[in-house]
């Protein structure tokens, strides 16, 4: 995959090379979790289209950090905006990037989507399933606490725990 | 900085996951800025939510969505930031300019302020900055208003000079472009007719610059004036207009 920055800086030049590049690169994520989330292909490709296209007329967004994270997020939140217009309550993900996040950035440059799934596998179902309904469904997790028929406070706990043990699975998987 | 709570570790996970209601996730935001330990694990926690979404990357879309996409921002291709250039008129160039002349005189008076540290001329110097300051944000607000798209425009031509009355909420400017000098010991006048009002009422008088460029705000409610008008006055201005209008402007 090749580096983002430099594609994005790139973009900010408006070189259509790189943006085609970028597109080449990350298509198949964004792609991914709106089709994930939307269930629809015809929708998660507008999604994709609406992500890419934003990218192209507002690189400014993206500053600096992992781009593959963002870009996630990005791809939550317009495949969010597609479900609330259909009169469900979602919640966004933030989109700034926080200042520091080396594990991040090496991890995604590691890790490749199956093995990912693979990490995933191996939470505790009863964490697996709230973090992926609250990631890919876009529920509150008072909707997650309903739809399960966990405590709130269990349901909050859960996805720590199981946020932190993906954590460590992926920092298992990162060579450096 | 905000004493760290552990209670709050939870809502940090749920945060980083997105599935926080609105304003439970703008109070975890607003304890993030102050709570160093919060903060770094959510900093800790947010790789793995993004490999959540990374986890879905298993299709592609059609290569069809990527013609579509590329033929959208091809057109655009070598296009800056700034699509249009916008040509800025005469006036209101001058109006930018005359900013710059007057932060940079902001910029002396403070390094003269510095230089000499005298008390009296300090305080002079600062009441004088914020009539300075006070000038600036007029000018910054007719800069505003003339180059609103929403402003009204009323064309004038008159001889050599052309111009336009620009009328933008309750604000009107006359701003002229390659206006003549007036005869010497002679100034321009406008004139303002309220609505209903059957005589002239005498405002500000003003010459243009070197360049034959004025820009000059009005102080009257623009919403309740009808009609515009500009002359040639003795120095001092007139209570009645004693020569043959420049111009006379309806704002119809």
């Amino acid at each position: 995959m090749e580096d983002a920055d430099r594609l994005m800086a790139g973009v900010r030049a408006r070189n259509a090379a790189a943006f085609e590049a970028l597109y080449d690169a990350y298509n198949r994520l964004v792609y991914g979790v709106a089709l994930r989330m939307l269930g629809d292909v015809a929708a998660a490709e507008d999604v994709t289209q609406a992500v890419f296209l934003k990218i192209w007329s507002s690189p400014d967004l993206f500053v600096s950090g992992n781009f593959a994270g963002w870009i996630v997020r990005i791809a939550r939140n317009r495949a969010l905006d597609v479900l609330r217009s259909k009169s469900r309550t979602h919640v966004e993900l933030p989109e700034q990037q926080p200042d520091d996040e080396p594990l991040e950035d090496r991890a995604f440059a590691a890790i490749d989507a199956a093995r990912v799934r693979s990490a995933i596998k191996q939470l505790p179902p009863e964490q697996r399933e709230l973090i992926e309904m609250g990631f890919f469904g876009g529920v509150t997790h008072e909707e997650l606490a309903r739809r399960t028929g966990t405590p709130l406070g269990t349901v909050k706990t859960r996805i720590r725990s199981g946020l932190r043990r993906l954590r460590s699975a992926l920092e298992g998987m990162v060579t450096v | 900085m905000n004493a760290h709570d552990d209670s709050m570790l939870d809502s940090v996970a749920v945060y980083a996951l997105g599935a926080l209601p609105p304003a439970e996730a703008n109070a975890v935001r607003a304890h993030l800025e102050t709570c160093a330990e919060c903060r770094e694990e959510y900093r800790q926690l947010l790789p793995a939510v993004s490999a959540v979404g990374a986890s879905a990357e298993d299709s592609e879309p059609s290569p069809l969505l990527k013609k579509r996409i590329m033929r959208q921002i091809r057109p655009n291709v070598g296009e800056m930031k700034a699509v249009r250039p916008i040509v800025w008129p005469a006036y209101a160039v001058a109006a930018a300019c005359l900013v710059v002349a007057l932060v940079t005189g902001i910029m002396n008076i403070s390094l003269n302020s510095e230089l000499r540290q005298n008390q009296t001329q300090l305080a002079q110097l600062s009441a004088h900055s914020a009539q300075v300051t006070r000038e600036l944000a007029l000018q910054r607000t007719a800069i505003a208003d003339l180059v609103a798209p929403d402003s009204q425009r009323f064309p004038v031509q008159t001889g050599e000079a052309n111009g336009e009355v620009v009328r933008h909420g309750s604000r009107i400017y006359i701003a002229m472009n390659a206006l003549p000098a007036p005869p010497k010991g002679k100034v321009y006048q406008a004139w303002t007719l309220r609505t209903g009002a059957s005589t002239m009422s005498p405002s500000v008088t003003f010459v243009p610059n070197g360049n034959g460029v004025a820009v000059v705000p009005i102080p009257v409610n623009a919403k309740q004036i009808s009609a515009v008008a500009v002359s040639v006055e003795p120095d001092g201005g007139s209570k009645q207009p004693t020569s043959k209008p420049t111009f006379v402007l309806k704002l119809s």
